[in-house]
């Protein structure tokens, strides 16, 4: 797969100096050095949107693949506002003092209106961004499920072929992305914070099935108590939903990410969550199931694209729309009609 | 519309005039979302309270003294300082000379944030934005020939509060001059540093502590010192409108007023020594109104804790005119700006009283335009003849409602932050930071369309280019500073310094006054860094949390079509280029003022880019290194405080340094005209000026990136 040609890099400006065209071994043994720049740039060429750059994505993809798998995979989720950041830099600054490498790719939303996105959470995370053994990478939703999905778990397995040995994917905790988030990482932890008994609105059932671990954060001055009530209203919650592994309970902590007190306890429940099922063969077997879910996940998107794609589809559109929205039809007359554009009557 | 018996008849004689304009539309929907109609009358005034009262007397709505400029004419009080402490000094002698009354003094960025000025972190900074204190040393040279005894000195100061008011009174003790006749004002108002300007040095805890140990040992010590000097300037030059100002800055001074008394002194003798300090806008009448609303309700808030002492509740305050206000381009209507609000201010009712300079949109003021500035106020003082009138617009029945309106207003959002606990609360919240910020992309947007006028920017804006001389301050001033620190540190007595600064380290953790505590540190040399050091190993050094707000831009511009075009223009470049453009938007150094940084990261955001923040703070290193690691394809430098020549050209090595050579480089803020050659020869690809409109920048940006690729 190494005789693809070279192509130009994505998106780069190059201030009168033209970017050099750069070809796989580039990105490849850049990252396998762990060079930032390179990391920095392959994760560029993950995110790209252009045919020929996803094409070239997954040649270095593919080559780098056998050096991943070693890394901690650790998903973040939780309410705007809930100190996830300062909880990540807290947590990464301490893993980093323990002799380890640690990689953030921190998910921010792009605006639906507008398309652009704010990304402030590495300002959060001033400490860890400036160790050496660290690297914090914002990243932009982007308009679609797909296209973050598959550049954040890409850009994942190039922070560990990269010698990353934690790997954390912070997310906002809002909509399907954090299912999917859940569906790459050994450990989802969701972060809360003490409320006034109001803890569980505001969070979707959903959220909880997948956490392995629910940690309240804040829990620090006037809010301690709140936060041991919440602890409990949480612990009551979780035996309501079914566990996701026989053999792991989910936990409910509190820390103060500010105070810098619980975080030991947190990281201490990753590694017995990872040792507990490490030896039952369940880390393993989660793994793989991820990677066929990815698969489908894949084609869903693949066969959706295809469809917006189809040329039949597209001139039927228009049409069918307006007499969805004149209400002349049903949906589900609309949908069968778009969708025998492509399968043809039966 | 109108309260009046011949009400109908007015009515249509108004429509007459108007011909096909509804009558609605003569009523004016101010920034502060008020509904101000264009008359009001001897009716509408009966319904006001407080429009029969006196000057001097409760609530003091039309100020706090009998007789007002009648008996004394406001304090001309104009705040200066930069280079070192020498240069500094000459300067303000020669204003004293040349008809001042007071001294102001702006110390640099280095001082505020407690580095000396060897620090590494402070290499463009020293002596830029104010002037360069590193011990007292430097304070003896700042106040030579000035006999403290005598003159008031008002000093800008909030993070390093401790060594440089300490600073102060030694240096008055050096001079034969005791504690108890010292006059003059302390900022000392931390809460807004939080909101807005950013030159705090340790978390809100232990810095309200210090704030209050000042008070208590000023009111024993110093009783002529004013301790605190409550200010929405600050907020007002960030985007607050006059009800956010007002409303924000009373809440603050609650805050103070609680410190104090949970530290068990009693109202009456600390509440008389709170001064006030308000930015003074363009809106003329609002700003009037602002005023007079401020006194009536800090007397009416002032008045739960049952002061004995009438000046306990009563609203002294300083105003400056808006630097905000002032305009890069056609450069001497700023002359004409400054004179406005200096009349708003005066007829306000104000106690002293600043003018900016004219050439302050693109740097530091000269010996001229400082010399037209105080002219200003003098032509007013002297000339005009308005000193006899005592609250002249006292009765007024627009000037009566609009103080009616923003006390109302401003009292709404003083009990919701009562509500939430108090102002420290509030400022934990993040209320008050993204009210003011969402206000200031909301008339950055109105400004962009022209709604909002700017004479010379957005209408009848001329090509001609004046050329005027800029102070610069040389970059060897820190190298002086750097030499005579070294210097100090040879000849003092070092044993007797660790002493000091350890007795001062063990006082901030048992609870002793910090300024009672600080003084021998200073009386040993230690310097403003050294001092601010021992003080931090036990309070730590607070950070900020970036929070940005978003929509606000788009939603405020109403011509969708030009948001829709830059939108287009953004959704293509990813379409040819494989992703948005994305822009690290970065300031660096010292300076705090993070209103332009803010307010083009939520436009770009709303026109479809992908905006990267980065910390307060930043030096070039850590800039480049965000830049390469999130691999930006621009990085977007604000520079406010004149380091720009020695920290972006820093900035544009360490880029290369770290591979990111492709990465383009633009500056906006306040840059002297004849730096721009500078800057582009040093490879910058655009220079964005105070008044560039976010959707011309935003156009440019895209120009810079399309053509360069």
């Amino acid at each position: 797969m190494n005789n693809q040609s070279p192509v130009s890099p994505p998106g780069s400006a190059g201030e009168g100096k033209q970017a050099p065209v750069r070809n796989s071994d580039y990105y490849v043994n850049g990252v396998l050095a762990s060079d930032r720049l390179v990391l920095s740039k392959t994760i560029t060429l993950m995110e790209s949107s252009l045919p020929e750059h996803q094409e070239m994505a997954l040649d270095v993809v593919e080559q780098l693949l056998p050096h991943t798998g070693k890394a901690i995979r650790l998903g973040i989720t939780g309410v705007p506002g809930g100190g996830k950041s300062t909880f990540i830099e807290t947590l990464g600054m301490m893993l980093v003092q323990q002799g380890r490498r640690v990689a953030v790719i921190a998910v921010d939303p792009s605006s639906k209106i507008s398309g652009g996105s704010i990304m402030g959470d590495k300002t959060r995370m001033q400490f860890l961004s400036a160790q050496e053994n660290a690297f914090v990478r914002p990243a932009a939703t982007g308009q679609t499920l797909g296209g973050v999905a598959r550049k954040t778990r890409e850009s994942m397995l190039i922070c560990e072929a990269a010698g990353f040995d934690v790997v954390i994917v912070e997310t906002v905790g809002v909509g399907q992305l954090e299912t999917t988030v859940a569906s790459m990482v050994d450990f989802f932890l969701v972060l809360m914070i003490p409320g006034a008994g109001d803890e569980l609105q505001g969070i979707k059932r959903g959220i909880l099935e997948l956490a392995d671990a629910i940690v309240i954060n804040k829990a620090d001055g006037d809010n301690l108590t709140k936060a041991r009530l919440a602890q409990r209203e949480y612990e009551t919650a979780l035996h309501l939903v079914n566990p996701r592994s026989p053999d792991w309970r989910p936990p409910v902590l509190t820390c103060s990410a500010l105070e810098k007190t619980g975080i030991d306890e947190v990281w201490d429940v990753v590694l017995r969550h990872r040792e507990k099922l490490g030896a039952t063969g369940e880390l393993e077997a989660r793994r793989r199931e991820q990677v066929f879910e990815w698969t489908w996940f894949l084609v869903d998107e693949g066969l959706r694209e295809w469809f917006y794609k189809n040329a039949g589809t597209k001139t039927l559109l228009p049409a069918i729309k307006k007499k969805i929205g004149s209400g002349v039809i049903t949906p589900t007359r609309a949908a069968r009609e778009l969708l025998e554009t492509i399968t043809g009557k039966e | 519309m109108v309260n009046h018996p011949r009400e109908k008849e007015w009515e249509e004689k108004a429509k007459k005039e108007l011909k096909e304009r509804p009558l609605d539309s003569i009523v004016w929907e101010t920034p502060e979302g008020i509904r101000v109609n264009p008359l009001y009358t001897a009716e509408d005034l009966k319904r006001i309270d407080h429009a029969d009262t006196l000057p001097g007397l409760p609530p003091y709505v039309r100020g706090p003294m009998a007789t007002m400029y009648a008996g004394r004419p406001w304090t001309i009080r104009q705040y200066a300082g930069f280079s070192t402490a020498r240069e500094s000094n000459e300067f303000y002698r020669k204003s004293l000379a040349a008809g001042q009354a007071g001294l102001s003094i702006a110390f640099d960025l280095p001082t505020h944030r407690g580095y000396d000025s060897d620090h590494p972190r402070v290499a463009g900074d020293v002596g830029k934005a104010g002037v360069a204190v590193d011990s007292i040393e430097d304070m003896k040279i700042l106040f030579d020939q000035i006999p403290l005894d005598k003159m008031s000195v008002s000093m800008t100061m909030n993070g390093a509060v401790l060594p440089i008011l300490g600073g102060y009174i030694v240096a008055a003790e050096e001079q034969g001059v005791s504690h108890e006749l010292l006059t003059g004002t302390i900022q000392n108002d931390i809460l807004k540093e939080y909101l807005t300007r950013n030159t705090y040095i340790y978390p809100p805890q232990p810095s309200m502590r210090i704030v209050s140990d000042i008070m208590a040992y000023c009111s024993k010590e110093m009783p002529r010192f004013n301790t605190v000097s409550i200010s929405g300037y600050h907020m007002m030059e960030a985007g607050a409108d006059t009800v956010l100002q007002t409303a924000f800055t009373l809440a603050d001074g609650l805050e103070y007023v609680r410190a104090a008394l949970r530290a068990g002194m009693d109202i009456d003798a600390f509440a008389p020594r709170l001064s006030f300090f308000f930015g003074v806008g363009m809106s003329f009448f609002m700003n009037i109104a602002m005023l007079r609303a401020a006194r009536l309700l800090w007397h009416r808030l002032m008045s739960v804790f049952n002061p004995k002492n009438p000046r306990s509740s009563m609203l002294r305050t300083h105003c400056q005119t808006s630097g905000w206000s002032l305009t890069e381009q056609d450069p001497y209507n700023n002359i004409i700006r400054t004179t406005l609000e200096c009349m708003s201010a005066v007829l306000g009712g104000t106690q002293s009283l600043h003018t900016n300079s004219f050439d302050e949109a693109v740097g530091l003021p000269t010996d001229f335009s400082a010399h037209i500035a105080r002219n200003t106020q003098l032509i007013i003082q002297e000339e005009s003849k308005v000193c006899h009138a005592i609250d002249p617009l006292g009765g007024s029945y627009y000037v009566e409602m609009l103080t009616k309106m923003i006390v109302d207003e401003a009292q709404k959002i003083i009990d919701e932050i009562e509500e939430m606990g108090g102002m420290t609360k509030a400022i934990e919240s993040g209320m008050p930071k993204m009210r003011i910020e969402e206000a200031a992309a909301r008339k950055q947007a109105r400004i962009d369309q022209g709604i909002e006028a700017i004479i010379g920017v957005n209408r009848y804006a001329t090509d001609d280019k004046v050329d005027f001389e800029v102070r610069e301050v040389p970059d060897y001033i820190r190298n002086e500073q750097v030499e005579r620190l070294a210097e100090l540190r040879k000849k003092r007595d070092n044993r007797e310094v660790e002493r000091t600064l350890a007795e001062l380290t063990r006082a901030a953790e048992s609870g002793e006054n910090l300024l009672e505590a600080t003084l021998p540190a200073v009386r040993a040399r230690a310097t403003v860094g050294e001092i601010s050091n021992a003080l931090e190993v036990v309070f730590g050094r607070f950070v900020a949390t970036t929070l940005c707000i978003s929509g606000v831009y788009a939603s405020e511009y109403r011509d969708t079509t030009v948001i829709e075009s830059l939108r287009k223009r953004a959704a293509q470049f990813m379409e040819t280029k494989g992703r948005r453009p994305r822009i690290l938007l970065t300031k660096m150094g010292q300076d705090g003022h993070d209103r332009g940084v803010k307010v083009v990261a939520t436009a770009f955001a709303d026109l479809g880019f992908d905006v990267d923040i980065s910390p307060m703070f930043q030096t070039p290193e850590e800039a480049a290194r965000m830049a390469v690691e999130n691999d930006v394809h621009l990085v977007g430098v604000s520079s406010l405080a004149a380091g720009h020549k020695i920290l972006v050209p820093d900035l544009m090595r360490r880029l290369s340094e770290n591979g990111g050579e492709e990465i383009m480089v633009i500056v906006g803020g306040v840059i002297p005209p004849r730096d721009y050659q500078f800057l582009y020869d040093a490879g910058v690809a655009g220079i964005f000026g105070p008044g560039t409109s976010i959707i011309e920048s935003a156009n440019k940006v895209l120009n810079i990136l399309e053509n360069r690729h």
